[in-house]
């Protein structure tokens, strides 16, 4: 078992600007350990962007992330930690699955011993074990899908961090999708994971409610719907948007 | 409806700036190059030495030869006042593997000697030899002189010594022995061009293979993956290098092999590798400038712009079909940039001049010096830019 830090990740003060457009805006976010960690927003919100930055692929314009207490995004430590599934496509469609799977894991200096029983289990767990031969082309979208999720976490990472990893997934695998997650943190596997179809994500421990760049509220998902007394989280969700607009008015008005 | 469809791509080309840039600078470029290398003639660099009494009638020699098609008459960097025969020729080979002239005419003390002699007289051709469409040049113009010559050469002959010699006109041909600095006389048109093919069709298709692979791994979001596994960006490139290695590698044994038995010389051992060594080299070169195009262009219109813009100037500009030494001064200057012109000089230092391979340094490290250029390029702008 590892040793828990207080703090799996820490964000301080994140600000990122795509030219004239300020996409995070000095963002604090601090998550634990051990859970399904739910990054919550619209299309727009800049869930990708502050996904980007935790994983080393874009540079913060201010602001601090640290990962495990100690890492830098992108530093060697860090990326052997992480598994990572984009939000689009990112496999190899002239590969197999499991050539898809063998060589994510070889990227990440799996032995071969270990590696093939690895793809084998994840195959299993994924539902795929019977298209492993199948070269990814030839996969629905739901399959490709799952051959991310495997590839994403065939080097046992200690975080998982998923883009959107039920965009245009049918609900029953979304349901699926989900038993997984859980399945994996029981293993001891951490995992973000971002969406913006926020009902899916009352199965996280905690969520964030991101707009424009901000955090309009954090905390677990049955605080937040009693708080704003709805019945489910996409309502809590729409009140808290609601709210916060009324804040600003007010604070603009006085 | 059609004509919404075409207003579709106009806007979406025509917002592409930089491929609305390459659509109209790529026949701009390409024309150009045409033209050039089809108006510019040939010009064949003839030196003219002479020893001796010889001198007196070789100005008329020379004249005729000037007269010429494709004939330039070039002043040679050999002292007046040197007249060991030893050291002249030694001169003269120096002078054409300078590439100073292409063709010099000796005629030596002898000449007038045996003329007096009533023996035909040797004219000496050196020649280059590389280049068989330049020496075709300059031997027909020779021969051609020498036939206006043949029937001025008694009088001239009659006229300088009359007295001595009034009696005694030598009326035959003169002869003229060659002496071939590089090759022989069978060289023909296919051995100049054939040398050339292996590392360029090695670079052509690695450096379109290339291209389009990395565009595709930036679109797919494969390479992000990559980048955020700990593997690091020159192992990624150093995977491109094996993995194109092999189909390099195939299509430069097809290409050589079908060389090797068209042109009319001997091959040896030492000398395939030698090629396979400076193949390797363009492959590498090829791969480089491919990641650097897919790099580069923010999208796949632009990218496979870039192709047009790598190859055609390098078939016009390379020395590889058209002799770069006829091209306007700066053309010459734009071929230094091009990789296939070192390439080219390369091999044909290799098969042609059968020189050993160390000899060919300048363009080796030129080459390789592409390479690793271009390397530490995309190793900076990855620093500086996400995918
Ligand atoms: N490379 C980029 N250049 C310019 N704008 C960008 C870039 N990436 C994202 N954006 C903008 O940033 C905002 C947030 O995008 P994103 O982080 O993808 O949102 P989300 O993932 O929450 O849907 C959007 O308005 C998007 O247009
Ligand atoms: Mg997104």
């Amino acid at each position: 078992m590892q040793l828990m830090v207080k703090y799996m990740l820490s964000i301080t003060a994140l600000s990122k600007q795509f030219g004239q457009h300020q996409i995070l805006t000095k963002l604090h976010l601090e998550i634990a350990e051990g859970e399904v960690f739910g990054l919550l927003g619209p299309n727009g919100a800049g869930k990708t962007t502050l996904i980007r930055i935790i994983m080393g692929l874009i540079k913060p314009d201010g602001g601090d992330v640290l990962l495990f207490g100690k890492y830098r995004p992108g530093s060697i430590e860090a990326r052997r930690l992480i598994g990572y599934m984009p939000q689009q496509h990112s496999v190899y469609p002239g590969l197999s699955v499991l050539e898809n799977v063998l060589f994510f894991g070889r990227m990440y200096r799996m032995q071969d011993a270990d590696l093939h029983q690895r793809a084998v289990d994840i195959l299993q767990m994924v539902e795929l074990e019977h298209r492993k031969n199948d070269l990814v082309a030839n996969l629905s979208g739901g399959m490709i899908r799952r051959v991310m999720l495997a590839t994403a976490l065939v080097h046992r990472p200690r975080l998982l961090i998923l883009d959107e990893p039920t965009a245009g997934v049918d609900p029953l695998l979304r349901i699926k999708f989900w038993d997984w997650f859980a399945n994996m943190v029981e293993s001891g596997t951490s995992i973000i994971v971002t969406t913006h179809n926020i009902s899916e994500a009352e199965r996280c421990r905690n969520v964030v409610f991101l707009r424009n760049g901000q955090k309009l509220e954090q905390g677990t998902p049955q605080e937040l719907m009693s708080s704003y007394h709805a019945d489910n989280l996409e309502a809590a969700f729409v009140e808290a948007t609601r709210s916060r607009a009324g804040n600003e008015n007010n604070g603009a008005l006085s | 409806m059609s004509r919404w469809i075409a207003w579709r791509i106009i806007q979406e080309i025509g917002r592409d700036r930089r491929t609305l840039a390459f659509l109209l600078l790529v026949p701009f470029i390409v024309m150009t190059l045409i033209y050039v290398a089809i108006a510019e003639d040939e010009t064949v660099k003839v030196g003219v030495v002479t020893r001796g009494a010889v001198r007196l009638f070789a100005s008329q020699m020379i004249d005729a030869i000037a007269k010429e098609d494709n004939i330039a008459i070039v002043s040679l960097n050999i002292p007046d006042d040197e007249i060991d025969n030893k050291v002249i020729v030694k001169l003269i080979r120096q002078e054409l593997n300078t590439r100073k002239a292409d063709v010099i005419l000796y005629m030596d003390e002898n000449l007038l000697n045996e003329r007096f002699d009533n023996k035909p007289g040797n004219i000496h051709l050196y020649i280059e030899g590389t280049h068989p469409t330049l020496t075709a040049t300059a031997l027909s113009a020779i021969a051609d002189a020498m036939d206006d010559l043949a029937a001025a050469m008694p009088t001239v002959i009659h006229a300088d010594c009359s007295a001595m010699c009034a009696d005694s006109v030598n009326s035959l041909p003169m002869e003229t022995k060659k002496h071939y600095l590089y090759g022989s006389e069978d060289y023909r048109l296919v051995d100049y061009f054939l040398p050339v093919f292996p590392p360029f069709f090695v670079f052509f298709f690695t450096f379109i293979l290339s291209t389009i692979s990395f565009q595709r791994e930036r679109v797919n979001g494969t390479l992000e993956r990559l980048m955020v596994a700990p593997v690091s960006f020159f192992q990624v490139i150093m995977g491109y290098v094996g993995g194109f290695f092999i189909f390099a590698g195939l299509q430069a044994a097809i290409i050589l092999t079908y060389v090797l038995f068209l042109v009319s010389f001997s091959v040896n051992l030492m000398q395939v590798i030698d090629i396979a060594i400076i193949t390797v080299l363009m492959m590498l070169v090829g791969l480089m400038l491919g990641l650097l195009a897919s790099f580069v262009a923010n999208n796949e219109f632009q990218a496979i712009q870039f192709i047009p813009l790598v190859i055609l100037p390098q078939i016009f500009l390379s020395d590889m079909i058209w002799d770069i030494g006829s091209f306007p001064r700066f053309f010459q200057l734009l071929s230094y940039p091009l990789p296939l012109t070192h390439a080219n000089t390369a091999m044909r230092n290799i098969l042609l001049k059968g020189q050993p391979l160390w000899q060919s340094w300048p363009q080796l490290l030129t080459l390789a010096g592409f390479s690793i250029v271009i390397l530490l390029g995309l190793m900076r702008i990855r620093q500086n830019k996400s995918f």
